[in-house]
Formats: C-alpha cells, structure tokens, sequence
C-alpha cells in the first residue's frame, strides 16, 4: 500500500484535491450549488502554485461543456464539475461527448430540479444522465468521492468512455468526514498511467475528422460501438477497482449490501442514505427483524448481476427513490430493479417510497418506517414518505393590490421634445409616495444594494407592473417560501431564459388585449437580472433586444456571483478576488476586463440603454420613467445600475452609497444614456474625478491591488478606464457615432 | 482516546446554533477536525446549509465516534450533548434548545449568569455555561467563534485546552500567521472564564423536543406548482435578530424630508405620509418600522441634517418614532422571526479574513 495522510475535508474538497492530484490539462465549469467549491477550491490551489489545469470559467453550463468537449478532442485531460439544471442545460453536450468516444470525467454533485427552485440534494438531476452513454459511478460518501475520481480517470480512458462521478448534493458534497488520500500526488498519476488518445484534433500527421455527419444505417452500428464499450466497462471497472484496493487499501465493488444474507426484507437505496439505513438494521436486527440494505455504486454500466446477488433470497425489497418518474409508480432506481428482478425470475414484491426530495433529511425514524412498512402485507406499493396534508390556515391578506390609481400618480411626465423625452418631475420628496411594490421582511443581507435599487427604478415607473426576475440573491431573498414579497404580479424562471420568458407574457398580454379578451390599458413588463444572469442569459436578452420586444431589461451589477458565494462574472472587476479569482503567488485575482453590458446592448440598436448609480438618484428616477415610456410605446428599454453586495465587496453596509458613488466619480461606472442611438452622458465629474485605485482601495475584494507589486494592473484597469469614457465622450459630441 | 460518554449509537454529538456572521460554520468545522485529526476519533461535521449571511441563522453540526466506528447519521444533531449558542438574541425567538436534558451541557455567550440564562431560555435542566465571548472577542481582537471554541472544550470536560489552540494554530496559523497569537488568546480565554450552574429537570420548564421543520401548506391545500398568492407576506418577519446591536435612531426636528433616506434603505422602514413643511404640502416621514429593520445604517450615513444618528439598540427598547407601515391592511399582525435567508454554499472565500480583522 501506498503512503496516505488523514485529511478532515468534505466531498467537494476531496473530488477538487483528487483533480489537482491527477493534474488535469483543463477544466471548463461554470458555478452552481451545490457542485461550486469543486472549482473553487481548485482555483485556489491553482493561486497558491499546487497544481497547473488551466481552469476556465464559461458563460454557462453548456458553453461549459463545450469547453470540456474542444479540450478532450485536442488529446488531454479534462475534467468538469457541476449539478441540478447546471447539468440539464449541458445535457445536450453529454451524448455528443460519449457518442464520440472522448473519454472526460465530470463531477455532480446531486441537487433538486427546478422549478420550483430548490438548492438542496436529491437525485432528480443525475437520473437524466442514465440514457447519454455516459459511466455513471455514485459515491456515498468523502472517501468515496476521492477514491472513485481517481479509478473513474482510468476507467474512462480504458474503455473511451466519458465518466459522472455523482454523489449527494451537501450531504455528501458539504459534509467533512475522515478521509485518506495519497501522500504523493505521483502515486495517483502512476495508477492512472499515461493517457495515449486514439484520435485527437491536434494530431497534424494524422488529420481526423470527428464528428461525422451520419444517419442510417450507420448510428445503429455506431451506438452498438457504444453499447459494447458499456459492457466492456463492467470488467475494466472491476479490474481497476482491484488494482485501486492493492493501493489504497479501500476496496469499492458494483454494488454492495449490508446484513442482506440472511434477509426477508431489505432496503434498496443510493446514496448517502444507505449507511443511514445501516445504523437501522443493527437495532431492528436487535429486536430479532431479519432486514437489511443494499445499494449501487454504479448505476451504468447497472451491475444486474451484483445486484441480484445481494437480493436473490428475499421475499419483500423497498426501494427508496430520492427522485420520481412521474407517472411510472416509480422512481429510476425501483424501475431498473424491478426490470432486473423480472429477468432472473424473482417473486420477491418490490415497493416503492420516493423520500428526502428537495434535501428532506433522512432520519433514522424513516430508515425504521421503511423497513416495518415491508412486513404490511396491506401497505401500498407506491408512496411518498414524508408528505404532510397540511394544517387549515387563515388566510390573511396584508395589503391592498397596487391598481393602477394608486400608482398612476402623476409624479413623472415624460414629453417628446426632438426626437428625445424629456422628464418632469422625479423629485425625491413627491417620488416617496409611490407605493413600494415590494414588501418590506424580505431576506436581503443588511446594507444589501438590491433591494436599493429595485426600490428607486419602481419609484420612477408609474402604473401597472409585472416584474419577472431571473435566479439570483434579488430572487431568492424575494420568495422564500412560504411567503413572499412582491406585491405586483411576479414570475422566476432560470437565469439561461429570463428575457425570452417576459417576452412570451408580454406577447400573450398584447394579444389578448388585441383579440378583447383583456381590458385596455398598458401594463409595464420589467426583467430583473444580476450580472450572472447577464452573463448565462445574454444570449436571450440579445434575442429579445434584436427583436426590440416591449419590455424593461434591469441589470442590477454587484460584479460576481454573489448568491452562491462569489464566484467571478464576467462583470466583476478585473483584479478583483472572488472565489474562482483567489489571489496568491501564482495568481492576482480576475484576469481580464468587466464586460461592457451597456454598449454590447447600444449595438443591438434598442431604443433606450441607461446606466444608473444610487449615487445619483434623481437621474435614476427619472431614467427609468424614460425606459417605461420607451417599452410602453417604442421596444425595448435596458437599464443597468451598480449594486452594492457588503458582504462579498468586503466593505461597510453603511457606505456603500460612498463606494458606488467612488466607482461613478473615477468614470469605472460611468452614468450616460443611449436613447434612439444618440449617446448623452448624465453626468461627467469633471475636476472630481478621481483614479480608479481610490475606489478599488475601498473594497476587500480589490484592495490587495493598491500594494505596489500590482501596479502594472492598476495602470491596465486605469487605461481601460479611460479608453471607454473617451469614446463614451467622442459619442455623446456625435449624433453619428 | 475513548469518548467519556456517547448516544445509543455510539458518537458524542455537538449543535452549534447562531446566526451568519459570527462564525459558527469555521468552529464546527474546527470541532470536527479537532475531533477526526487532533483526538484521533472519527468525526463529521456540516452545516444547515444555505447561510453564512449576515444576521441569517445558522446551525452547525459536530458528531464524534470512536476511531473505527463508522458514523453512518447525515441527519441533524437532535439531542446533543454539548449546545453552543453563539447569540443571546437567540433566546426565545427560535426553537434552539430543542432536545436538551439535564446531561446537555450549553455553552451560551453571554454576559449574563447561568441562573439568568436559564430562566430566559427557559431549560429544563442542564450544565450551562456562560462566556463573555463577545467581550472577549473585542478585548483579544478575536472573533466569537474562537473563544466559543475554548469554552466549548472546557464544558466537553475531557478536550484538553491544548488540542483546542491545536485546531486554532492548523486552522489559522498557516493562513494568517499575523492572526494567530490574538485567537489563540481567544480560545484561552473562552477556556478559562466560563461560569456554569448545573440545574436538575427539577419541572420548572418544559423539555422541548427535536422536530423536523414542517408548514402549513400541505399537498391538500398548498396552491399548485407553489404558486404563492398571499402578495406582500414577508411583511410579517421580524427580522430584528439580524441586526448587531445598532439601530438608526430619529430627530424628526431635524429632519428637512429631503427622502434621501427612503432612497437608500434596502427595508423599506421609512413611512412618508402627505403632510405639511415648513407651511407647504410635502410629503413627511414620520418614523420608521423597526420590525423590518436590519440595522445596516445606511439612512444614517446618508442623511444631510443627522435627523438620523446610529444608536445603541438596547438603549432604546421602545423608540418613540417606531410606527407601522402604512400600507398594511391588517388590523393585527402576528410576526415570525426571520433573518437574511439568502444562501451561500461555498466556504473557500468566507473563510478569509474579514475587514474586523478576525476570521470566521
């Protein structure tokens, strides 16, 4: 056996600390919970010089996956790490990666399904995986996770097969326990052995075409190819685990079970939830109940046979299902067993309880529940433990809803004087009488900008409003269920769709009001995005931009992804540390420039583009009663402000409104207009203007900047700084520019 | 090394409960690591994930076993024998005293005594243990969770102080060698300054026992594809257990109700209400409501006439200018605590240093 050290670190760390033990070439991933701290704990080995992969950072999960496609074709390793609708969106990319034979190993950490959106753990996502070709192994625990990334490598290059290395989302992925890893990491590489790809697209002596344009008769023989590699697989696996136990000690099999011998009723679940149930046969087994369990830690190649070995003699097996095929009586688990068990003949019942969804924890009471229910011969076949009918509730109504003449105030007047609106009103004083169409009780951090700013666009929009947020902390702090604090009508959907969503309601509002089926009246349709949403769902608000839809597109920018812990966006400042950007010896924080939303959006030729500050709040009032004229009656309006987030800019709650006013005066966020082409800037601060490096000063996540030894990226960010306000300037003296 | 005392199955079991900000998610990682790496036991250790916001609570979960029994529990810690409440304000406002007995030991920052904490928390019995983390953490220029760690090692009765500065120097010493000496104060000192009572199940108040989190909504009657149609219902948080200790106070003499104050509060506290300035209709602010305040001061920094100063929150239990939102509809509102629910997952940027110099 090999050297091996104690390490007390979670299922995320260990997948990370086994992926920079192998020493991947890359790693294309983009954030989701609760898969994210794979990539950032990599990212900040990556910073401290423990590893060389090059980490890249997509848009999203299907750009993503490209990345890790490109990158396997070009004859090295590559690794991916990601879950819940992260994976959906990249379940396209998955056939083409096993349908083309590149082997890949990718990490998910299991998590609920939208919508309703859920962060927590359960098996919904990795059961869409079953028919992509890919070799799905599951670890039930830390070690687990450590020890199955390292076989899954040299599985997937054996037998040219991309491989999931799933496990429980936070029970698993979040949960520290004891684990053993190699002390040197040329251990792990020599195990795995060296990598020759039979095909590679950098091959120049041997050019390859890969992926062929191809119909019948030949896909048949091709995925016959795959399904013969599948089979090909269940041995390797074996093999490889072997070897891995002469190593490590640690000896891993298909499937495995627990006290099942001697068994007349026996559990069948995935996951952590099995060693759960482990617990619980011991004290039923005490009270003289012949039970037991047994679970898979392989779902493809699915190990029939080692499966039914461990089940063959019992008369009653509950199967429990962290996820639902509905309408099927069954989850994926129950449905594969039971096809199993038809094959080999068996008699024995099969019972289904779908459990633990959404993360419901699994106590050892429900292990137990599981376990009696067997031994009813009256109990239903198919269940959902855990369900509740729910208590009769008063239904209280808090407020009046917000019709249109307690919100058409009069407060702000937009006249068309030249080809361009001119606002009256939008004082401050006059504007606090427009009603809030946000509750107060949401979750918002202290001092969060969010809330700010939704606050000052909604003053300076009066009327009817439907808002639509995408995911993100203005959604999540929002609509906590039960409650929630939007008092306007409100729908969510995913960050990829957001823009493509409103247009679709606004559409229906327009046509209904066309064929008379609705009252007359205009309401106005509001997006709200962060700048992660900007990032993953740029394509949509370009689509819609393009198609100049009537709506309000509102980007509030705290320059990361803050909602899942601060991962860089595109937005955020370069420089600046964020949880994928660490700062260390070998790494200074976010390599490359903020994106420039506003202009990217100018150049689609919408009518109206704005940027906001809270700084400047008169401006912001009245800009957005601008963009309600404009989506009203002209297309689409977009709107950007600067938001503050205390939390991860590392500053004081109290001064943000000074921070932002900093990232204003140095023209880092300058304030300007883009109305019917014709660009003006709302506010040049002149004599005030003040280097970047005193707002970057002001911020935890920039300050390390101002050291000295950072000078050559203050001067760059400077330079790009000056760069847009002078052709921000050059614009604003040209009509035709 | 053989644990002292274990549940029926066999792990000596630890809850952590606070609120986001305060450290508790880097102590129970500690813990554990204590537990797995220093006392050579086998250990777990995870958090009620979903926060470690500002002012959102916080749970955390510590199991140890001996070294070759496998611990096979993912679920929560339901009756620990060590409870750590990293915030008085905990007191009384949720269910985290659930599952003690007389052989639970609490640990309670605190500056009050173990008879005072008691009777606020109303126990049914148990060891409780009082520390002054807060004092501490601001005398040490520490943070609460390493003198909570100390005091918690003590009222284990068998972790020795030693292998609590351990932890601290692995945990802290490596990353922020300049932070060490001060937490390891920290932890000294939470050590040495506990006071603790022990108090019998003498029937002065009622066990309170583990249940799982439950709503009212149900399959019967919850509104299909949750849907929410009860508009504005966050109004009924009291998010006070959010704030640290600070509250905008208001001089509505000084106040010239420029609204610069209702342009920068995240809570919409402020209630303006048409009214009459300086002999002109104007529309007045008349005060604020403190149920949805979070204490972020942001009104107070920006208001031009300090009609809005900071204000020591314990100063002013009931400030006069407290007044109801107006566009309430309910005669009677009964609130629920609540704090920040955003949620954060990741750890690896949390865990650095904060602006206060310690380190959670």
């Amino acid at each position: 056996m090999e050297q091996q050290r104690v390490l007390f670190e979670s299922g995320n760390e260990v997948a990370a600390y086994a992926a920079k033990q192998i020493n991947y070439h890359v790693m294309g991933y983009y954030p989701i919970t609760p898969s994210t701290q794979i990539a950032e704990f990599l990212d900040q080995m990556k910073a401290d010089g423990e590893h060389e992969i090059c980490m890249i950072p997509a848009e999203g999960e299907h750009s993503a996956a490209g990345i890790c496609y490109g990158a396997s074709t070009g004859g090295g390793r590559v690794f991916n790490a990601t879950s819940a609708n992260g994976l959906l969106y990249a379940l396209e990319q998955l056939p083409v990666q096993s349908g083309t034979r590149f082997p890949m190993v990718m990490n998910v950490a299991c998590r609920t399904v939208s919508g309703p959106l859920c962060i927590k753990g359960d098996h919904s996502d990795i059961m869409y995986c079953l028919n992509t070709g890919w070799i799905i192994l599951f670890a039930n625990t830390p070690q687990a996770v450590y020890d199955m990334n390292i076989c899954a490598l040299k599985i997937a290059e054996q037998v040219k097969l991309p491989v999931i290395v799933a496990f429980d989302g936070f029970f698993t992925s979040h949960q520290k326990r004891r684990c053993m890893v190699f002390e040197n990491d040329k251990t792990v590489q020599d195990f795995i052995g060296k990598h020759d790809a039979e095909y590679s697209a950098l091959d120049l002596q041997n050019p390859v075409s890969i992926g062929s344009y191809m119909n019948e008769p030949d896909v048949l023989n091709n995925k016959f190819q795959l399904h013969q590699a599948m089979e090909e697989a269940k041995g390797t696996m074996t093999t490889v685990f072997d070897a891995y136990a002469q190593l490590s000690g640690r000896q891993y099999a298909a499937a495995e079970g627990y006290r099942t011998e001697d068994a007349e009723v026996v559990l069948h679940l995935l996951g952590s939830a099995y060693h759960t149930a482990k617990v619980v046969v011991d004290k039923l087994r005490e009270k003289g109940k012949k039970v037991g369990v047994f679970t898979t830690n392989i779902l493809r190649p699915y190990p029939a046979e080692e499966l039914y070995e461990l089940c063959k003699n019992v008369k009653t097996i509950l199967v429990g299902d962290r996820q639902d095929s509905y309408g099927a009586k069954g989850g994926n688990l129950s449905m594969e067993l039971k096809a199993m068990l038809q094959e080999k003949g068996s008699m024995a019942k099969v019972l289904t309880r779908i459990y633990g969804l959404g993360g419901k924890d699994f106590y050892e009471k429900d292990a137990e529940e599981m376990l009696l229910a067997c031994y009813d011969a009256e109990v239903e076949r198919f269940d959902y433990l855990g369900k509740y009918p729910g208590e009769t509730v008063e239904s209280a109504q808090y407020f009046a809803p917000l019709a249109e003449k307690e919100t058409n105030l009069g407060l702000m007047k937009c006249i068309e004087q030249n080809g361009k609106l001119q606002v009256e009103g939008g004082r401050l004083n006059e504007t606090t009488e427009m009603p809030k169409r946000i509750a107060p009780g949401h979750g918002a951090c202290p001092g969060c900008g969010i809330p700010v700013n939704l606050n000052l666009l909604l003053r300076g929009i009066e009327g009817n409003v439907v808002l639509l947020f995408q995911t993100g902390c203005g959604m999540v702090v929002t609509t906590g269920y039960p409650k929630t604090a939007f008092k306007v009508p409100y729908v969510h959907n995913l960050f990829q769709n957001g823009a493509a969503t409103l247009t679709g309601l606004a559409e229906m509002f327009r046509e209904r009001q066309r064929r008379g089926e609705y009252p007359d009246g205009e309401i106005t349709f509001i997006m709200v995005s962060g700048d992660g949403g900007m990032d993953i769902g740029m394509g949509s608000a370009l689509g819609t931009a393009i198609r100049n839809n009537r709506l309000i597109l509102f980007e509030y920018d705290n320059g990361g992804y803050m909602n899942t812990g601060y991962q860089l966006s595109y937005s955020t400042p370069m420089g600046a540390k964020s949880a994928t950007s660490h700062v260390g010896q070998a790494q200074y924080g976010k390599t490359f420039f903020n994106k420039d939303m506003p202009q990217i959006m100018a150049a689609t030729g919408i009518p109206y583009v704005a940027t906001v500050a809270e700084s400047n709040p008169i401006d912001f009032i009245k800009k957005a009663a601008k963009a309600q004229h404009y989506a009203n009656y002209h297309g689409m309006a977009y709107i950007k402000a600067i938001s503050a987030c205390p939390l991860n800019w590392g500053d004081k709650p109290n001064l943000e409104r000074k921070v932002i006013g900093a990232a204003v005066d140095s023209c880092y966020f300058p304030l300007y207009e883009v109305e019917q082409g014709i660009t003006a800037i709302s506010y040049d601060p002149g004599q005030k203007k003040i280097p970047v490096t005193d707002w970057l000063r002001m911020m935890g996540r920039t300050k390390h900047l101002i050291n000295e030894k950072y000078k050559d990226i203050t001067d760059e960010i400077q330079k790009e700084i000056e760069r847009r306000w002078e052709i921000l300037k050059e614009k604003a003296g040209n009509p035709l520019l | 090394m053989k644990l002292p005392v274990t549940n029926e199955n066999g792990y000596f079991e630890i809850r952590l409960e606070s609120i986001g900000g305060l450290g508790a998610n880097l102590c129970g990682k500690m813990l554990g690591e204590l537990g797995a790496v220093t006392l050579g036991l086998n250990a777990a250790s995870f958090s009620s994930y979903g926060s470690e916001k500002r002012g959102s609570p916080v749970k955390a979960y510590i199991r140890w076993a001996e070294e070759n029994r496998e611990i096979g529990i993912n679920s929560p810690v339901e009756n620990p024998h060590i409870l750590g409440l990293f915030h008085e304000a905990l007191a009384g406002k949720l269910p985290v005293t659930a599952g003690v007995t007389e052989k639970t030991k609490i640990v309670i920052n605190t500056d009050a005594s173990p008879d005072e904490m008691r009777k606020r928390l109303q126990l049914c019995g148990g060891e409780v243990f009082c520390i002054d983390a807060l004092n501490i953490a601001m005398e040490a220029k520490t943070r609460i969770n390493m003198v909570m760690l100390g005091a918690i090692a003590k009222a284990s009765g068998f972790v020795p102080l030693e292998a609590a500065e351990a932890i601290a120097k692995e945990t802290i010493g490596k990353k922020y060698p300049a932070l060490l000496e001060a937490n390891l104060e920290g932890v000294r000192r939470g050590y040495n300054e506990t006071k603790s009572a022990f108090f019998k199940e003498d029937g002065t108040y009622e066990k309170i026992s583990y249940r799982e989190a439950k709503s009212d909504w149900g399959y019967e009657n919850a509104p299909i594809g949750g849907v929410n149609p009860i508009f504005g219902s966050t109004v009924s948080n009291d998010l006070s257990s959010s704030r640290e200790g600070y509250i905008p106070l208001f001089l509505q003499e000084k106040c010239i109700n420029c609204g610069l104050c209702d342009t920068a509060c995240p809570d919409m506290v402020f209630r303006f209400e048409k009214g009459e300035y300086k002999g002109k209709p104007a529309m007045v602010n008349m005060g604020l409501d403190y149920h949805h305040c979070k204490g972020c001061l942001r009104c107070v920094e920006v208001c031009p006439t300090n009609a809005l100063v900071m204000g020591v929150e314990r100063e002013h239990p009931k400030p006069k200018w407290f007044v109801r939102n107006k566009d309430l509809i309910v005669d009677k509102m009964e609130f629920e605590d609540a704090g920040a629910n955003s949620w954060v997952t990741s750890e690896s940027y949390l865990t650095e240093k904060r602006i206060d110099g310690g380190v959670v």
